[in-house]
């Protein structure tokens, strides 16, 4: 299955939030959406759910336009939120049937996910009851209880400790192996790093980069060199500006020329006592930053 | 419809196993219970004292003349048949003595025939000693005239004692029967419109400030949640009006025969079928078309703190209907030019309307025009208040002017 959103435009009166964003999202695998706060994710996704309508644009499903009575959607919404009074079994069964489950299937699918992440002895608690990772856990069934073709997770991993994003990154690992398309939307780029194989960023309403994250990677200028040495000041000196410092204390190397890589290198191995040398690869931080910072 | 059934039965579900809504409608229940046995339980410790006529209080007459004393003694016994009558010979002083020590409760001191002082100890909110005594003087008074002029006894007693046959015949609608019913009914109107508007704007602005409404709009159409909402509120609100006021009917009949001497209490159990179908209506309606705008200003709202004064002006609006149709209905004038304008506008004409069909004889046509109007509303309203919920959910932050709001939902659509 194809995701993909086309050209879309929307303003909330005068202010055009999104500005022909496009991005394409396959099943069996993890898409990341990022931006800044406000660059319009929120809303991007309220479009591909249909909230609301777009402006202009369209959102299709293997080439054809989305039938919302045929594809499900799980969200879990940045903000969260489900009835705090409520008890957790009732209002999950009433998610589950909203979203178009018979009220036999949702109770089986509730009691399953509770069993799954561990929650089953608060079945019958209210929810306010609950630490706040837990009611995350929680508000991740209401997203997956209905074996939805495409999920949307958003900030999925915001407060929970390592043992429950361990099983969340399981649980999220089992859907991608299930062949859905799941779409990420975070600021921990080393979630979307481990899981997603293509991104798009949106900046200020407009996608400034999309592609392979791979190949995004690779693609990327290597006009830099990482250096570990024991005896960083003697190349400092001698290269002078170009030459910097980094946080965990090896140096980073800026080359007037991407051709000169092999020469420098040579030159360094030959003359310093060096350790590793090795050609700068970007973290995803690291780009999500270049491209973002610059429009602000 | 699948979706909205279940909105349906979820928010029904919720007003049902709310302890509040559950407190409030028994506790109601218990006390219209205890206000049904009262006659039985007065009765049933009346009777127990009724054998000690004893312990009636002492009134004491006083007069120069003996005659005045056992003439009036006489009239006297007949009139304030819960008192003990006696006649005293000591002074006036005596008599306040005694009544300050609590042996006699009260005393009358005749000067003549034609005038008294009356002695009590705490002159009580509800004494109506003095004035009964007025009339029963008067009768003595006149009744010796007529002896004094020259008819016999027997002859000044017709006289004194002739009853006026008369009958009233209302060939439209009783205002006095119909008062106290239409009253009720119209207090019930109003308290259950604004306790269940108020709690169908709180439930909303709670699903948007718990962000509960992230998940909800991206899982159900905005016009199910509305209606679903209120058409639950709506059954709700009915399913306690019926409990109450069916226990309340059903107490009555059982306590009936206690009843029986209290017309007023009976008229209220009197309602004619017809207008009980008329109050359906009208508070179907009218409870609708109000909840729905409840339902929408609380979608405006991002904090339940918001609600009170979000919901001010139509409150407000509901309020002024209420006071005219109250002023209206207290003046006697129920057709007067506002109530019948009112009677077509469809927020004030479930109880206007419903008020005059109650208490004055309204033409079918305008019952249909107002009506048919009224239904009108409720649907339009009814979408309008979707829409207005399906924009406002999703803006937090200050509250936008309903004005905004309103221009977005329209250009949209």
């Amino acid at each position: 299955m194809i995701l993909e959103v086309k050209n879309i435009d929307k303003s909330f009166g005068k202010k055009q939030v999104l500005k022909g964003v496009s991005f394409v999202a396959e099943g069996g695998k993890a898409f990341g959406l990022l931006g800044r706060n406000g660059a319009g994710k929120t809303t991007a996704i309220r479009i591909l759910m249909n909230v609301f309508p777009a402006d202009n644009g369209e959102v299709l499903v293997d080439g054809e336009h989305i039938d919302y009575n045929k594809i499900k959607i799980g969200y879990l919404p940045e903000e969260r939120g489900l009835y705090p009074k409520k008890i957790i079994f009732d209002q999950l069964v009433y998610f589950s049937v909203l979203k178009g489950m018979n009220k036999k299937d949702a109770v089986k699918a509730v009691d399953h996910w509770l069993d799954r992440l561990g929650m089953l002895e608060y079945r019958n608690k209210r929810l306010d009851t609950l630490s706040k990772g837990n009611q995350q856990k929680i508000q991740l069934i209401t997203a997956l209880s209905h074996d939805p073709d495409i999920v949307i997770l958003d900030e999925p991993f915001s407060g929970l400790d390592p043992v429950n994003a361990m099983l969340l990154k399981d649980v999220v690992k089992e859907q991608i192996g299930k062949g859905k398309i799941v779409l990420f939307s975070s600021h921990q780029m080393n979630y979307i790093e481990e899981f997603c194989d293509s991104i798009a960023i949106i900046n200020t309403g407009r996608v400034v980069l999309k592609g392979d994250l791979h190949d995004i990677k690779r693609n990327y200028v290597r006009d830099r060199l990482v250096v570990n040495t024991e005896t960083p000041e003697r190349i400092m000196a001698d290269f002078g500006d170009s030459c910097s410092k980094n946080e965990d204390g090896s140096l980073l190397i800026k080359l007037d020329n991407v051709s000169d890589k092999q020469n420098v290198m040579k030159k360094l191995i030959e003359h310093y006592d060096i350790d590793e040398v090795k050609v700068f690869e970007p973290s995803l931080n690291d780009i999500f930053v270049e491209y973002t910072h610059k429009e602000i | 419809m699948k979706q909205f059934g279940r909105i349906f039965q979820f928010e029904l579900k919720g007003y049902l196993k709310n302890k509040i809504f559950v407190g409030i409608t028994i506790i109601m229940i218990v006390a219209i219970a205890v206000a049904m046995f009262i006659p039985n339980i007065i009765s049933l410790i009346g009777s127990g004292s009724s054998d000690e006529q004893k312990d009636r209080p002492i009134m004491l007459i006083h007069s120069e003349s003996p005659e005045l004393s056992l003439l009036v003694e006489q009239y006297f016994e007949e009139a304030f048949a819960d008192y003990d009558i006696k006649i005293t010979d000591g002074t006036v002083d005596d008599v306040k003595e005694q009544i300050v020590s609590g042996k006699v409760e009260c005393a009358f001191v005749l000067s003549s025939a034609s005038s008294y002082t009356y002695y009590v100890n705490n002159l009580s909110m509800y004494d109506v000693n003095v004035g009964i005594a007025n009339t029963v003087l008067q009768e003595v008074y006149r009744a010796n005239a007529m002896i004094q002029s020259g008819l016999t006894p027997e002859q000044a007693g017709e006289i004194m004692s002739v009853q006026i046959d008369g009958v009233t015949t209302a060939l439209g609608k009783d205002q006095m029967k119909n008062y106290l019913y239409t009253y009720i009914m119209i207090f019930a109107l109003y308290m259950v419109i604004l306790l269940y508007g108020q709690m169908v704007a709180t439930n909303v602005a709670t699903e948007k400030s718990s962000r509960a409404m992230e998940l909800l709009v991206t899982s159900a159409k905005p016009t199910n949640m509305m209606f679903g909402k209120v058409l639950a509120s709506c059954l709700a609100g009915f399913l306690q009006l019926v409990a109450i006021f069916g226990s309340a009917l059903l107490l009555y009949n059982i306590n009936k025969n206690a009843w029986s001497g209290n017309v007023l209490i009976g008229s209220i159990f009197n309602i004619p079928v017809v207008l009980f179908i008329y109050l359906l209506i009208f508070f179907v309606l009218g409870f609708l078309i109000y909840a729905f705008l409840y339902g929408a200003i609380g979608s405006t709202a991002s904090k339940l703190e918001d609600i009170n004064t979000a919901v001010m002006p139509i409150t407000f609006l509901f309020i002024i209907a209420f006071f005219v149709v109250i002023f209206s209905m207290t003046s006697g004038n129920v057709d007067n030019v506002v109530m019948k304008i009112c009677s077509y506008i469809p927020f004030t004409s479930p109880m206007a309307m419903f008020t005059r069909i109650a208490m004055s004889t309204v033409p079918w046509y305008e019952i249909v025009i107002s009506i048919s109007l009224l239904i009108g509303s409720v649907v339009g309203i009814g979408i309008l208040a979707a829409k207005i919920y399906r924009v406002g959910v999703l803006l937090y932050g200050n509250r936008p002017r309903l004005g905004t709001i309103i221009k977005s939902v329209f250009k949209k659509s």
